[in-house]
């Protein structure tokens, strides 16, 4: 607690008093989060709050049909309720869509509506890991669930038998119908994954271990309903604290979304008890600031290599761009990254798909050196200016 | 860039478009589990669609900046084709012969269709391609997940299937568009060289199987092999689009042949030549020029002294001798790791049995 204390006090002023309106408060119930689902009738004891995830645009894919559909991305509401009973953990998010898109049938060119829920263990929210998957020593665990309507494991259950194109059988007539049926039954029907990460390339799925957790997705009315339960403390996080940060993403498979096409939300906090609303309210910190200052800043010393709204001058890949990253990012963050650059390195682009950018140099001991000079020469003040305009750098929000 | 790198020649003046290697390819890797629409080799005519279809006008790989260049993800129905079925059992029932499917496009749908006019200047010729095992590959830069890897001991490039999530960017990368998305792993898989039996000593189905002799396979660093010497000593194979910027390795030996065309009374134009230089300039760059010169000059030298090292290699005596695999230098590789061929490379094992995540959790 002590911790907290210290740790909001440095980043900044805060407003005393009440949450903010909309931060995740998990709600302690009694009943068992084992079998939840989305639509259990436990998740009306929680109130819900309101998250806004924006179109991730700090890199830039290479599909080109896809950034076609999905430049003029607008951000999108999600509804977002947590419960948790001591032993367990769960997350319901809401969002609208107008197209229920499964990854299905025998095409290369279908793709999964889907959402995921990054979590940490990390509590002090001047070093939250960087939102897009974590980063260098700062991990992160991600659940994933996506609408797919069947597949199979490559490997590992010995049926390779049954994954040989049936007119490569002995199969005739009726014999070819049962042997379809088997294959069918063989499908992985429920594409969820957890992931362990410290930046976007390196996320490595979480297999053969039992994590106890669960998650689901179901259709309604132009919406989608998401759920994540899981255990509070595994080998992985231990989630019994005041406190926790989470962030939410989902993916629109009607507009080709994937991998780093999506929406995606800042650090939220989740208040499990009253000593974590000083958490809560750093991770949602806005700084107070001359905005129009901070614009001119921004001007001066980052558009020659970022972009970002109006501002589209610098080489295209000479540095991450800075279009939403009011958007999901917290104060601390920006902050963090205007002073010691080095402190979060984004693990870039694919480093041999843009060689003249390369982000960052790696030292002889594997250390990642960011190609940004830091810039804690600005004084107080002008940091504080430009994070202000840095927060308001984000797409206008869907009605 | 890998210690060492295969390469394969093909001599595309031997080509007869008999899709031998596409069938070797087909049985031995892609009929089945998801792979039934690919063609980790196919044989296409020039000029054409190509497979899939106008794959050279999809983007992917680099500009002259070295940036990787955005491209797009063909569609297993419009621009590879399904392979379509038909009802044979509904025959003996009386039933109309027809295909499950309406088919409007497949592999070598405009096969030997060519361009120009018959007979006065209408020509083709056959282009086998698999996977160009590319220095810097288009696919590999593509991938978000560091999923695909380019072997250390002999440039192959290979997916990780258990990194793969199905993105499906390494497709929009590659320009030659010789990555599939396979769905019903929902993952990505690609011509592996036929490593298991390149680490054997073998060569690849395609080149074994090839009637026709064209394919010649080695490593490039190997001064005695063939590869080598059409490729280095004599300049006379040349990489596919290498304006796309991905050092491809595989090699093709242009056409130099071709009939005259006839004038429009039927009359043979005398020094004329069917294939138009600048196509061929297009595929294989302005070196096109040379090699082709090259070719002629030895096969002159050829017939005044009856001697041409470059001749006796295209002409292909004895089918051994075009493939240099070096068994011995696998077997040495697998030594030195301590571990037992096929694969003999780490990362291709580990995802084959990874259980557990690379990190180990901390708290």
């Amino acid at each position: 607690m002590k911790k907290f204390i210290a740790t909001t006090l440095s980043i900044g002023v805060l407003s005393a008093g009440a949450l903010l309106a909309d931060t995740i408060v998990a709600k302690k119930v009694s009943a068992s989060l084992d079998n939840i689902k989305c639509d259990s009738p436990v998740w009306e004891k929680a109130k819900a709050a309101e998250v806004i995830l924006y179109p991730q645009t700090t890199i830039i894919l290479n599909d080109k049909k896809a950034n076609e559909l999905n430049k003029d991305d607008k951000a999108k509401r999600a509804k977002v309720k947590a419960l948790y009973n001591g032993k367990r953990i769960a997350f319901l998010i809401e969002w609208a869509d107008g197209t229920k898109s499964v990854q299905k049938g025998y095409s290369s060119t279908s793709y999964a509506d889907g959402f995921a829920v990054q979590f940490t263990n990390i509590t002090d929210p001047n070093k939250l890991p960087y939102i897009g998957m974590g980063n260098e020593g700062r991990e992160v665990v991600i659940h994933l669930q996506k609408a797919v309507d069947k597949f199979y494991e490559p490997n590992g259950n010995k049926d390779v038998s049954m994954q040989v194109n049936v007119h490569n059988t002995n199969n005739f007539a009726k014999d070819v119908e049962k042997f379809e049926k088997k294959v069918d039954s063989l499908a992985n029907r429920d594409y969820e994954k957890v992931f362990v990460s410290q930046g976007f390339r390196s996320m490595t799925e979480i297999k053969g271990e039992k994590l106890k957790a669960k998650a689901g997705m179901k259709y309604k009315d132009g919406k989608w309903k998401g759920m994540v339960a899981r255990a509070t403390n595994d080998e992985y996080l231990d989630l019994n604290k005041p406190a926790i940060a989470v962030a939410f993403a989902v993916w629109d498979g009607d507009k080709l979304n994937r991998d780093g096409l999506k929406f995606l939300s800042s650090w939220e906090p989740v208040v499990l008890s009253k000593e974590g609303e000083n958490f809560a309210k750093a991770v949602l910190q806005k700084v107070q600031g001359d905005v129009k200052n901070g614009e001119k800043i921004a001007k001066e010393n980052c558009a020659a290599c970022h972009n970002y709204g109006k501002e589209q001058n610098a080489p295209k890949f000479m540095a991450p761009n800075l279009s939403n990253i009011g958007g999901y990012s917290t104060a601390a963050y920006l902050r963090e990254s205007i002073v010691d650059p080095s402190a979060v390195v984004v693990p870039g682009y694919n480093r041999n798909a843009h060689k003249n950018f390369e982000w960052y140099t790696v030292d002889d001991k594997g250390h990642r050196q960011s190609t940004m000079p830091p810039f804690s020469h600005l004084d107080k003040k002008s940091q504080d200016d430009l994070i202000a305009f840095l927060q308001t750098l984000k797409a206008e929000v869907e009605k | 860039m890998s210690k060492r790198q295969l390469a394969m020649v093909m001599d595309l003046n031997k080509c007869i478009g008999c899709q031998t290697c596409t069938v070797a390819c087909k049985t031995q890797w892609t009929n089945r589990n998801g792979r039934e629409y690919m063609y980790w080799n196919n044989v296409e005519t020039y000029p054409g669609a190509g497979y899939p279809k106008n794959w050279m006008e999809l983007g992917g790989g680099f500009d002259a900046a070295g940036d990787l260049q955005p491209g797009i993800v063909p569609s297993i129905e419009s621009d590879y084709g399904v392979p379509w079925d038909y009802n044979y059992e509904g025959l003996a029932k009386g039933e109309e012969f027809k295909p499950n499917i309406e088919p409007t496009w497949g592999p070598n749908w405009d096969e030997d269709e060519g361009a120009g006019n018959f007979p006065n200047d209408n020509y083709f010729f056959y282009i086998p391609r698999i996977c160009n095992h590319c220095t810097n590959p288009g696919c590999l830069s593509a991938c978000p997940r560091d999923a695909i890897f380019k072997r250390e001991e002999d440039g192959v490039v290979l997916v990780d299937l258990d990194r793969c999530q199905g993105y499906r960017y390494c497709i929009a990368g590659c320009p030659y568009k010789k990555i599939y998305f396979n769905p019903k792993i929902s993952k990505s898989e690609k011509c592996i060289l036929c490593f298991p039996r390149i680490e054997k000593g073998l060569p690849p189905a395609c080149a074994q199987q090839c009637v026709g002799r064209i394919r010649f396979v080695g490593f490039l660093d190997d001064e005695e092999g063939q590869v080598y010497k059409l490729v280095h000593k004599y300049k006379v194979a040349l990489p596919l689009r290498a304006d796309y910027g991905t050092q491809p390795n595989v090699y093709y030996v242009p056409p130099v042949e071709a009939p005259p065309k006839f004038d429009a009374n039927g009359k043979v134009i005398e020094g004329s030549n069917r294939i138009p230089i600048e196509e061929l300039e297009k595929l294989f760059g302005k070196e096109v020029h040379q090699a082709i010169k090259t070719i002629k000059a030895e096969k002159e030298k050829r017939k005044k002294t009856g001697e041409s090292e470059l001749m006796d290699i295209l002409i292909a005596y004895q089918h051994q001798d075009m493939f240099r695999l070096d068994n011995g230098y696998y077997q040495e590789v697998a030594k030195q790791k301590n571990m037992k061929l096929a694969p003999v490379d780490h990362r291709y094992q580990a995802g084959k049995h990874t259980k557990i995540s690379h990190f180990k959790a901390v708290h």
